[in-house]
């Protein structure tokens, strides 16, 4: 069975249940048992979703392939993906269409997958009224919620939102992921606190295990200095500390030697190394870029979530790509006109080296097997590659940039979409349908008449 | 019925003996007691000669008695196992033996004899005296204590920074800003608010401010009545930006004002002794669509209590130093022996201590570990600077200089082994908070005295480290070896808030406050009694300690004589005529003094106390007295043999509360300790079961008559309240009791430990000072220290060079 049939399968099981009018916990009662749906999971394959953003939209001439269909060319932008060019998909013609409060930058990252209206607040962007957060959930949260709702797709983490270079302001500049209504996920950007959440704990126990040791030596030492009596206050605590570092250590050896986990995870288990003392400044940003990714390979890996996403700075973003040899701001060249040729060519490579990134993150899974399960980290996630904008100098969400990468969400690959001119929720809402959880509308209904997108699977 | 009983027992001997047996009849204190105080050893003779009276006793013990008690009133196993120890007089003692000993057959001691075994036991082993000869108590190793380890750990973090004093300021600095960017030309308005609560519409703030474009900075410091969780709720219809605890510390992030989000709340668990640095920054935006009404409200709930507007009482305008408070759950002391000390480990404590040393390394790396290298900026390499940065920490936190190898141990060997910066703090401040020398102040014993001294002041008076400049510095001018070095170094500490709270936390276990958590009375019978109600009543009664040790004269005596309250506007509502305030009521500050009244007893008749030592729908003169013998007048009452439910007043309508307690209270066993109990109870009488006045109860006078025999034997007679306030407050028992009381929870070792005549020598200073309590504190440092200022030379660890 390949893949496509497996998520049709999947699909077409829900479709059952759904016809019946029972959800799945009613539906395990029904037969009686639980672990009936479960096994069923376990022989369904991980799906898995990364939204990535990069901001101030793109130069499209050198983005769009010229054709469609399966025979589509790799313009200068996309070019880093050309070793993976079969398991692209590009999409035309998905307009951000939100209306109401908040400028287009605003509306631009904050509607983007949420795609519905910002409240009425006082954040003043250039032009256009005033707006605060979004009105409702962003579709990485809901999806998290939905898989962390069932046994067989819950994570330790569910999603993870990492960030790259984010500035240290909560605004609706800063912010795409939203948990609800008025509920921004903050991004962390920082890798060492990455790392620290999804490894803190193990870390902790790593440095207490060897510390401990030179400590009960100072324990012993004191020891002598006491009375008899006072004696066994310390010696009880020390027979504690003992029991505790013995502990420690076969923990840490059974960690080492990967028991009580499948044979081949045994790896995705290890705690990654990061390079030390790295900070968080404009010129460290390929580094940070590198380590984030990482990080989201390894959580992958170890299975700590299935969605993430990933936000390389932010709405009207400013970073400098002196590494590329721009000194200028992102944001500030891309108001630039396109006659401007000098600003032009240095938003094509800016572009180039967004694009550079996700083709990491798409090797990175390519070359990684599926942990307990078939093919590559890849064949199992999609890479979900988009911008706040269609174009910088306009600030058109018309034709927002939607690239595709990997096999997750079960679409056929290696292929370059128009779909004219239709409203992104019913992306949003065909990404909810493959990742097993349709849904009649998502954001604005008012966009959604028209239900998913047909023709990608 | 409780002949039935003794039947029923007597093939128990050792249950029979504990009902009736002369050890129920004495009353031993519910907690353990202190080594010196407990077992006699029983090949330990009296120290004195014993006169004719007192061998003629011994004899009669000796045939009589010393198979049941011990031949040292040790107890006898498989007959009467407590020893026999307590605080009765030789009177009383004589008098209990002359009526029921021995056991079964009290006609065989009567009179004389039992006056001699008395006489005998009492100087024996009996008396407190014979107890401490017997087993002098030692200074025993203990733990940092809960409140210790967070006081210490958020000392560590402002190492070097000057905390702030009391200086009786209140509220909150505000600045008003014309705009919404505080540029300081648009600064229009400076002047210090109550507490924050507004509401201007669509209106101006202040004068010369736009209402559609302001903004105001609230700056200065937030101050907690008790340690504990607190949830902070701000309600805003604006853009805010709110920090606690440090400059640059987000508490709650409200930069983007958006629909109709308008109330923020998040719990922090702050700890009292501490002012958290508070910095709330509120814009009105310009904007292109209409400004909604612009509101703040700065509210929150205390542990144990209501939602209320912060109020004056807890803002200070002047802006503190940053501070921490850990966050990590830490599990509760022992109390075994009727004070807070670290004499237990348990894995519980163990992982606590590791997950609070964890928290405080990672906000070091994250807060301090920042500011050390921009102030060392360029002058060290950066390895050099990460271990003069860990160095100080460890050094201040294992109360040491760090000699060659515990610089070698507990930083150089866990730099080498790391080389992120964070993860190399985290390994050096983990095996430092995880040594003895943290954990276990006492083990210092190889320092110089000074230092020696500096680690007990710190920890007497503040339940922390010497990380305070001035016990440091007096440290190293060796100016801490006297009486009056220690007194001075001490006096200056009067003003500090890690003192003040200690001082809070002594005054609520000499209440026992901590067991009257939960007041609530029959709705019926006291409508209007409710939970906003008992919150105002705890903290009039908090402020009024607070200002009977605070006041200049820090006079003891006016916890009992003095007659006003701290009323707030509830209390005077509900309490009526003696609770009015003595002023108008202050905008933004929740409690204000009474007018003056004679019904006010300090805090004897604090409603707080009388509605929390009463039921739900009467008095109860049995707690009331209770708290008076055992808190107030420290002396020992036996818990009941039994629980008892009490009599329900439905069941007797014609009986008085008084009469029904008699009643019940009646047979011969329960009088050995009833007797006493109710005789002090009844005198609270005149006060009803939520502390208000009355002269009848169910249309008959109130009885408040009632009696003391003090621990020498006198016979006190007690009429009503005012009679208890001005017995308390000069008694020997009751000031005994208060000064050890003192005497234990800030040193959290027994007095006697000090020397068989610390605790004579400090009840004589305070009542020679008028009994002033703050120089009581300053007195048991003094005493607390001379043990280590008058030894011999510091020791040395085996095997140390020089």
């Amino acid at each position: 069975m390949n893949r496509r049939q497996r998520v049709l399968e999947a699909q077409s099981r829900r479709e059952f249940m759904k016809r019946l009018g029972i959800g799945a916990a009613a539906a395990n009662l029904l037969w009686g048992l639980p672990s009936l749906a479960r096994a069923a999971a376990a022989g369904r394959r991980k799906q898995r979703v990364v939204f990535v953003f990069s901001p101030n939209g793109v130069i499209p001439q050198h983005f769009w392939p010229d054709k469609t269909g399966t025979e589509f060319d790799l313009k200068r932008i996309l070019q880093p993906l050309a070793d993976l060019k079969s398991q692209v998909i590009t999409l035309h013609g998905i307009c951000n269409r939100i209306k109401g409060d908040g400028d287009g930058h605003m509306r631009g990252i904050g509607c983007l997958l949420t795609g519905i209206e910002l409240f009425p607040g006082d954040i003043q962007g250039g032009s256009d009224t005033p707006a605060g957060w979004s009105m409702g959930i962003s579709v990485d949260q809901h999806l998290k919620n939905q898989l962390q709702a069932d046994p067989a797709t819950r994570t330790r983490f569910g999603s993870l939102e990492f960030g790259v270079m984010v500035p240290d302001r909560a605004d609706t500049w800063t912010r795409w992921s939203y948990a609800g209504p008025n509920q921004p996920v903050a991004p962390i950007d920082d890798p060492y606190k990455m790392f620290d959440k999804l490894y803190g704990q193990t870390k902790n126990r790593e440095i207490l295990a060897s510390v401990l040791d030179d400590v009960t030596a100072d324990f012993e030492r004191v020891r002598d200095l006491l009375s008899q009596e006072d004696r066994q206050l310390l010696e009880h605590h020390v027979e504690l500390v003992r029991g505790i570092e013995k502990e420690l250590q076969s923990e840490l050896e059974h960690k080492q030697r990967g028991e009580g986990q499948p044979a081949q995870s045994t790896e995705s288990h290890l705690v990654p190394e990061l390079p030390p003392n790295i900070e968080e400044e404009n010129d460290n940003m390929p580094l940070l870029t590198r380590m984030q990714m990482d990080l989201l390979v390894n959580s992958f890996m170890a299975d700590f979530a299935r969605i993430a996403t990933f936000q390389i700075t932010n709405s009207v973003g400013q970073p400098r790509m002196r590494w590329l040899g721009i000194d200028e701001g992102h944001h500030t060249l891309s108001h630039e006109p396109d006659s401007n040729e000098d600003a032009y060519e240095k938003l094509i490579q800016i572009n180039t080296w967004y694009c550079e990134q996700v083709a990491y993150l798409a090797k990175r899974l390519a070359e990684t097997p599926e942990p307990g399960g078939e093919g590559s980290m890849l064949d199992n996630t999609t890479i979900i590659w988009t911008n706040e904008l269609g174009k910088g100098n306009s600030h058109t969400r018309d034709n927002i940039p939607f690239v595709l990468v990997g096999g997750g969400l079960g679409f056929k690959t290696g292929v370059a979409h128009d779909f004219g001119k239709v409203p992104h929720n019913r992306l949003l809402m065909t990404i909810c349908q493959a990742m097993g959880h349709p849904t009649e509308s998502f954001g604005n209904p008012d966009y959604c008449t028209d239900g998913p997108l047909t023709g990608l699977a | 019925m409780w002949k039935l009983r003794m039947r029923k027992r007597v093939t128990n001997i050792r249950n029979a003996i504990g009902i009736w047996g002369l050890y129920a009849a004495l009353a031993v204190p519910i907690v353990a007691q202190e080594p010196g105080t407990g077992t006699p050893e029983p090949t330990l003779p009296p120290a004195a000669p014993l006169s004719a009276l007192q061998q003629r006793g011994a004899e009669i013990y000796r045939d009589q008695c010393a198979d049941c008690h011990g031949a040292h009133g040790e107890g006898a196993e498989g007959a009467y196992e407590d020893p026999l120890i307590g605080d009765e007089s030789i009177g009383q003692l004589a008098a209990r033996i002359d009526k029921t000993m021995p056991e079964g057959s009290p006609e065989d001691c009567r009179g004389e004899d039992a006056r001699a075994v008395a006489e005998y036991i009492y100087e024996a082993f009996y008396s407190e005296a014979a107890q401490i000869r017997n087993r002098p108590p030692r200074v025993m190793l203990t733990h940092l204590t809960t409140a210790q380890l967070r006081q210490s750990l958020a000392d560590l973090y402002s190492l070097g920074a000057t905390l702030p004093r009391e200086t009786g300021n209140r509220g909150l600095s505000a600045r008003y800003y014309n705009g919404d960017r505080r540029k300081e030309e648009e600064l229009k308005l400076e002047r210090v608010d109550p507490t924050i609560d507004f509401d201007w519409q669509r209106n101006s703030p202040v004068e010369g401010v736009d209402a559609d474009s302001f903004s105001i900075e609230w700056n200065g410091g937030l101050m907690v009545p008790r340690s504990g969780r607190y949830e902070i709720i701000v309600r805003s219809t604006c853009s805010f930006l709110f920090y606690l605890g440090a400059s640059d510390r987000e508490f709650i992030n409200n930069h983007v004002q958006s629909g109709n989000k308008t109330e923020f709340r998040r719990s922090i668990y702050l700890i009292d002794g501490r002012v958290y640095p508070l910095r709330i920054e509120f814009r009105q935006r310009k904007r292109k669509t209409e400004i909604p009404p612009a509101r703040i409200q700065l509210a929150w709930v205390p542990p144990q209590g209501v939602e209320q507007t912060i109020p004056a009482e807890y803002l200070v305008p002047e802006r503190p130093t940053d501070t921490l408070a850990i966050q990590t759950p830490l599990p509760p002391d022992d109390r075994s022996y009727g004070y807070e000390r670290g004499i237990g480990v348990s894995r519980e404590w163990e992982e606590a201590t590791t997950a609070a040393a964890i928290e405080f390394a990672e906000v070091a790396i994250e807060e301090l570990w920042p500011e050390y290298r921009r102030r060392h900026r360029g002058r060290d390499q950066p390895r050099a600077a990460l271990r003069g940065f860990l160095q100080q920490l460890l050094e201040a936190a294992m109360r040491r200089p760090l000699t060659d190898e515990l610089q070698e141990r507990y930083i150089d060997k866990q730099l080498a082994a790391e080389p992120d910066d964070g993860e190399a703090i985290k390994r050096c401040l983990l095996a430092g908070l995880k040594s003895p020398y943290f954990l276990y102040p006492d083990v210092d014993l190889d320092q110089p005295k000074s230092a020696r001294v500096a680690n007990r002041l710190a920890l007497i008076l503040l339940d922390s480290l010497p990380a305070d400049g001035r016990i440091r510095a007096a440290a190293q001018k060796n100016k801490l070896l006297t009486d009056d070095e220690v007194r001075q170094v001490a006096s200056a500490y009067l003003d500090d808030h890690r003192l003040r709270s200690k001082t809070r936390g002594m005054l609520r276990g000499w209440l026992n406050l901590e067991h009257i958590a939960d007041i609530r009375k029959d709705e019926e019978l006291f409508p209007g009694f409710d939970q906003a109600l008992v919150a105002d009543l705890r903290m009039s009664l908090e402020q009024l300690l607070d200002e009977v040790v605070w006041q200049p004269e820090s006079d003891y005596r006016q916890f009992f004589t003095l007659n006003q309250g701290i009323t707030t506007r509830r209390i005077a509502e509900y309490y009526g005529e003696d609770w009015r305030p003595a002023g108008p009521w202050r905008r933004g500050y929740w409690t204000e003094p009474t007018v003056p009244s004679p019904k006010h007893l300090g805090l004897l008749t604090h409603p707080y106390l009388l509605s929390g030592l009463a039921y739900h729908d009467s008095t109860s003169p049995i707690h009331r007295g209770v708290f008076l013998i055992r808190y107030m007048l420290g002396r020992t009452i036996r818990p009941p043999a039994d629980a008892f439910a009490p009599l329900s007043p439905d069941l007797h309508p014609d009986l008085t509360t008084r009469e029904r307690v008699e009643l019940q209270t009646s047979p011969e066993f329960c009088q050995s300790c009833h007797e006493k109990i109710n005789a002090l109870g009844f005198t609270l009488e005149n006060y009803d079961a939520v502390g208000r006045f009355r002269e009848l109860e169910r249309g008959k006078p109130i009885d408040p008559r009632g009696r003391y025999v003090t621990r020498d034997g006198r016979e006190i007679e007690l009429q009503g309240a005012a009679d208890v306030a001005r017995f308390l407050a000069e008694s020997d028992d009751a000031v005994y009791a208060f000064v050890k009381r003192a005497f234990q929870h800030f040193v959290k070792q027994p007095p006697a430990a000090f020397g068989a005549d610390t605790m004579d020598r400090l009840v004589q200073h305070f009542r020679d000072s008028g009994y002033n309590i703050q120089e009581l504190i300053v007195e048991i440092a003094v005493e607390a220290t001379r043990p280590i200022r008058t030894a011999a030379e510091q020791i040395a660890f085996q095997g140390d060079p020089g």
